[in-house]
């Protein structure tokens, strides 16, 4: 967040020395729960990236052939198959809520209470929405005979794989989906704007709690964007 | 999560008009990857569309939706340096499996 | 609810980091250190025995039960080590030692000594009690996070030793865990054990997150006025830099507990080849055996960095404070620690170069290997410059940090052998890798926490340990740990293989047989020497020499608090104003031999400090 004070230190490359030179903080204005995201999900990128350079070496070393995936992830329509139009859906309910959280984020600074708890309400929406769809894809894809340990269209890590990396996603997602719940429902109740303190930690809330959620839930985006172009686009 | 009290009364925040801009980029973005498979491009243009789609959607989200754009350096060259650790595993993981297949078929179904 | 330090509501305000130069009129004031951009934090205090002694959210009481786990956890792993001893120097002697329970013994005894006794008391223990108080802030930044961490831990460390009772035993599949062998049936708990291995892994690593993420934004973030990155202890370096390293490796060894769990659990086959047992082929097909051991060791190489940078920090402030010198070279000892951390992501497969990986990865993880040396063997020296022509004091700590210095040196070393791969093919899995490493990530760490107890014992206890015992202890081990591995190298040169349960007829017997009885003897001796340094600390709990404030006459603030042991809170009323480094020991014109961080430069305006 641009705070006044803030806009009198240089950028770029001499800002950044300034900073690590400073004493205090390193990063300027940034409050601690947001530094603590923001290293937390630089942590969970290595996780996905380790799942998904998994993936990748169990891909290109088997010598049985991989599943098409556009074939496979079909959805019939009228008769016709249609390929890989559930996940585009899931893509686009993904990407939808990504944008009402960002909007939330926005209107929590402004102190709009009201839309920030829609926006949060609806994008916990979007996300109950997805995690639907992955069900539903799931059981489609079991239904068809598709098991972690062997499948009918190829190479048995094609099943391992899938359900693993959308598994470890999906429960990345319904996590946000509950925390986006309670948040919406503190953001109604007004926590933020009494700094009522948390049930846990006893520590005082504010409206940065809602960008840090925001941070979260475009993490899950993002992933979904790598997970999207190397599982069912490759 | 928040220990830090905020004593900022009214934060500038940035104009709805960006967050819908990227929005519908995005929108677009993904219908275009959508359409790789689509209209079944292969090879090597299939892999270059693919890539350059996800890493336009992927900076568009950590740099608008996520702030980056306007966080100071010290955040963003901490976040993304590491990345480099990953490039050098992936580079190292492609040459792997290319090796373990190269001995796979050699020993199971030239030489076996 | 919470009580709480009486707050000025001062307003989050980034400003110059110029410290001296300000653009108000006081720019003469050499004294003036910028006002502080955020208010003071909010503290939880606790009431009752549980809150103040259990799910306590100070950190220096979770330092502490993060030492005392992992020192629990570390005696296990010292008599595990004896039990495998025994069957090295005299087989069959037990009649207890059976094959399956030695490769038990060595399972659990690498990982409990890696994972569970160093890691978590170097980072868990010295972390939590050293990095408020050496950065000066009140706490780490979300203290209930922090408690949740150390029960997250306690919990992985049931779990783990969970496995010793459940049926099978716990794994025997060497402390890496290889897939397929390490569950499939014939390697000792392959059924619960390796569960509970991987459960427990998985929640150490969750653990570890939360402190972890407390770790680091403490040093980044909470730091006093004045403290600015280049004013920190060298301790509070390697733990941070050291903990970075653990957020990023960490992640792959989770990943690999999960894809593994799921191949024993659901019978996919991400590291399982097809498999022929008893002439049967088994369902498994088609996974890489090698995948797993680069997931592995992508966490693992820079988990040996996880414990030996604390190390390195901790050792150079000892050093410092005991030989009365600054340490030479702050600057180039602070980027070789951020050097070695970055570089050792980037060197993993060196534990690999008879794996049957990509053999052309030999030239690129050789050499990025001997680059690694590069920074390490700068802190030598540094070390070394340090102590020439020092005031040095010859107490206990000394002692240990120059037994550090040696060990690790030797540990080195061997390392450059075997980082060649010419010269790592003959010798991996022999005695000379058990030599290497037991040298350079065991023993010489294990220097460095035993000189940082003696050291900072009376500033968490308010006593002194007793030098005399001190002494007795170090000889011992010192020369103990000597004499266990330094033959070890002579062992592995012979080509006396590792792993090995026994040696029954084969050649080797002949010419190890005295020497492997030697080092078991040893070992023993070294292992009950450890008494001394149990007693010393217990004795010393009650009928220590007071230590009274600043007792080794340091600068840096963890000795500084008003109150010693320090109260919650660290810092009382104000929190410390920082203006130097710590290490201004015998400054040319300053009365005293040490000037404390928080002197400000007009009471020392005849000494010639650095300029920091």
């Amino acid at each position: 967040m641009s705070d006044n004070s803030l806009k009198n230190l240089p950028g770029g490359f001499k800002g950044m020395s300034q900073d690590m030179g400073s004493d205090q903080t390193a990063f300027k204005g940034v409050q601690w729960g947001k530094v603590m995201m923001w290293i937390f999900l630089l942590s969970d990128t290595f996780i996905f990236s380790c799942f998904l350079i998994s993936y990748m070496k169990g891909r290109t070393s088997t010598v049985v052939d991989w599943p098409n995936t556009s074939e496979v992830f079909s959805l019939h329509v009228n008769g016709v198959a249609v390929p890989l139009l559930l996940i585009a859906i899931m893509t686009f309910v993904l990407i939808t809520s990504s944008g009402t959280m960002a909007l939330a984020v926005k209107y929590g600074y402004e102190k709009n209470r009201k839309m920030c708890g829609w926006l949060i309400l609806a994008t916990a929406i979007g996300g109950l929405t997805f995690v639907g769809m992955q069900a539903f894809e799931w059981s489609k894809l079991i239904h068809e005979g598709v098991r972690p340990w062997e499948n009918p269209f190829g190479a048995k890590q094609f099943g391992s794989f899938f359900f693993m990396i959308t598994g470890f996603h999906g429960t990345h997602v319904s996590i946000g989906v509950i925390f986006l719940f309670i948040y919406s429902r503190k953001v109604f109740r007004g926590d933020f704007d009494k700094g009522k303190r948390g049930f846990f930690t006893s520590m005082k809330s504010d409206y940065v709690a809602i960008e840090i959620l925001g941070l979260y839930w475009h993490f899950v985006d993002l992933v979904w964007v790598f997970i999207f172009a190397f599982f069912y686009l490759w | 999560m928040d220990e830090i009290e905020n004593k900022e009364t009214v934060a500038s925040t940035h104009k709805i008009g960006i967050y819908l801009w990227i929005w519908g980029l995005l929108f677009v973005l993904s219908f275009f990857s959508y359409m790789v498979d689509w209209f079944q491009f292969q090879g090597l243009l299939r892999w270059t569309l693919i890539l350059i789609f996800m890493f336009l959607k992927a900076g568009l989200i950590m740099a608008f939706f996520m702030h980056l754009f306007w966080e100071r350096y010290a955040l963003v060259n901490v976040l993304l340096w590491p990345m480099t650790a990953i490039a050098c595993f992936i580079g190292l993981m492609v040459a792997e499996a290319k090796y373990t297949v190269f001995t796979r078929l050699l020993y199971f179904f030239i030489g076996g | 609810m919470s009580d709480e330090y009486n707050q000025k509501n001062t307003p989050i305000k980034a400003q110059s980091s110029e410290i001296t130069s300000s653009s108000s009129g006081s720019s003469k004031d050499i004294d003036y250190v910028r006002p502080a951009e955020l208010p003071e934090q909010d503290l939880y205090h606790g009431h009752s025995f549980i809150t103040k002694w259990i799910f306590c959210q100070d950190a220096k009481v979770i330092g502490v039960q993060y030492f005392l786990t992992a020192v629990f956890t570390g005696i296990v792993g010292l008599v595990l080590s004896w039990l495998m001893r025994l069957q090295l120097g005299f087989p069959e002697l037990v009649p207890f030692i059976t094959a399956e329970h030695y490769y038990q013994f060595v399972t659990m005894h690498g990982m409990i000594m890696v994972v569970y006794f160093l890691t978590a008391l170097f980072l868990g223990g010295f972390g939590n009690y050293l990095i408020p108080l050496m950065v000066g802030a009140r706490d780490m930044v979300f203290p209930y996070v922090n408690m949740v961490s150390f029960w997250m831990f306690f919990i992985a460390v049931c779990v783990l030793m969970a496995s010793f009772f459940v049926p099978g035993g716990p794994t025997g599949a060497g402390w890496t865990l290889y897939p397929p062998q390490a569950i499939l049936p014939g390697t000792p708990g392959s059924n619960m054990g390796i569960i509970l291995m991987l459960v427990s892994l998985s929640l150490f690593v969750i653990g570890f997150t939360m402190g972890g993420l407390n770790y680091l934004i403490t040093i980044l973030q909470a730091r006093t006025r004045g403290m600015t990155l280049m004013r920190m202890p060298l301790t509070i370096w390697g733990i941070f830099t050291a903990t970075a390293l653990a957020m990023l490796a960490f992640p792959a060894l989770l990943v690999s507990c999960i894809m593994m769990t799921l191949d024993k659990m659901l019978g996919t086959s991400f590291f399982m080849p097809t498999i022929v047992q008893a002439g049967e082929v088994l369902s498994y097909g088609g996974g890489s055996p090698v995948l797993f051991q680069h997931l592995f060791w992508f966490f693992g190489h820079p988990e040996v960095y996880i414990v030996a940078l604390p190390a390195f920090g901790i050792v150079s402030d000892l050093i410092s404070v005991h030989a009365r010198k600054n340490i030479f070279g702050y600057r180039m000892m602070v980027w070789a620690i951020v050097g070695i951390g970055a570089l050792s992501f980037f060197v993993w497969a060196h534990h690999m170069y008879v794996s049957g990986m990509n053999p052309w990865f030999g030239f690129f993880f050789a050499t990025t290997t001997l680059i690694i040396a590069v920074p390490t063997a700068l802190k030598v020296y540094n070390w070394i410059i340090t102590l020439f022509r020092a005031n040095i004091r010859m107490n206990t700590v000394m002692l240990f940090c120059l037994g550090f210095i040696v060990t690790f040196v030797n540990g080195g070393i061997t390392g450059i052998f075997l980082g060649n791969v010419a010269v790592d093919i003959p010798l991996s899995d022999t005695y000379f890798v058990i030599a290497h490493f037991h040298m350079v990530m065991g023993i010489a760490p294990l220097m460095v926490i035993m000189g940082a107890v003696y050291h900072w014992f009376p500033l968490v206890t308010g006593r002194m340990l007793s030098e005399k015992l001190g002494k007795w202890h170090f000889w011992f081990t010192f020369l103990g740990a000597y004499s266990i591995y330094f033959p070890m190298h002579y062992l592995g040169f012979i080509g006396v293989p590792r792993r090995y349960f026994e040696m029954y007829d084969s050649p080797y017997v002949t010419s190890a047989i005295g020497m492997n009885e030697f080092i078991t003897v040893a070992a023993l001796i070294v292992g009950f020497s450890q008494l001394i340094f149990i007693y010393n600390i217990v004795v010393s709990l009650s009928i220590g020499k007071p230590a009274g404030k600043n007792p080794w006459k340091a600068n840096s603030l963890e000795w500084l608090t008003p109150e010693v042991p320090p109260a919650h809170g660290n810092w009382g009323e104000k929190l410390p104003v920082i203006h130097r480094w710590p290490y201004d020991f015998n400054v040319p014109g300053a009365k005293e031999d040490y000037i404390t961080q928080t002197t400000p430069p007009s009471e020392v305006i005849s000494a010639e400090v650095e300029k920091t």
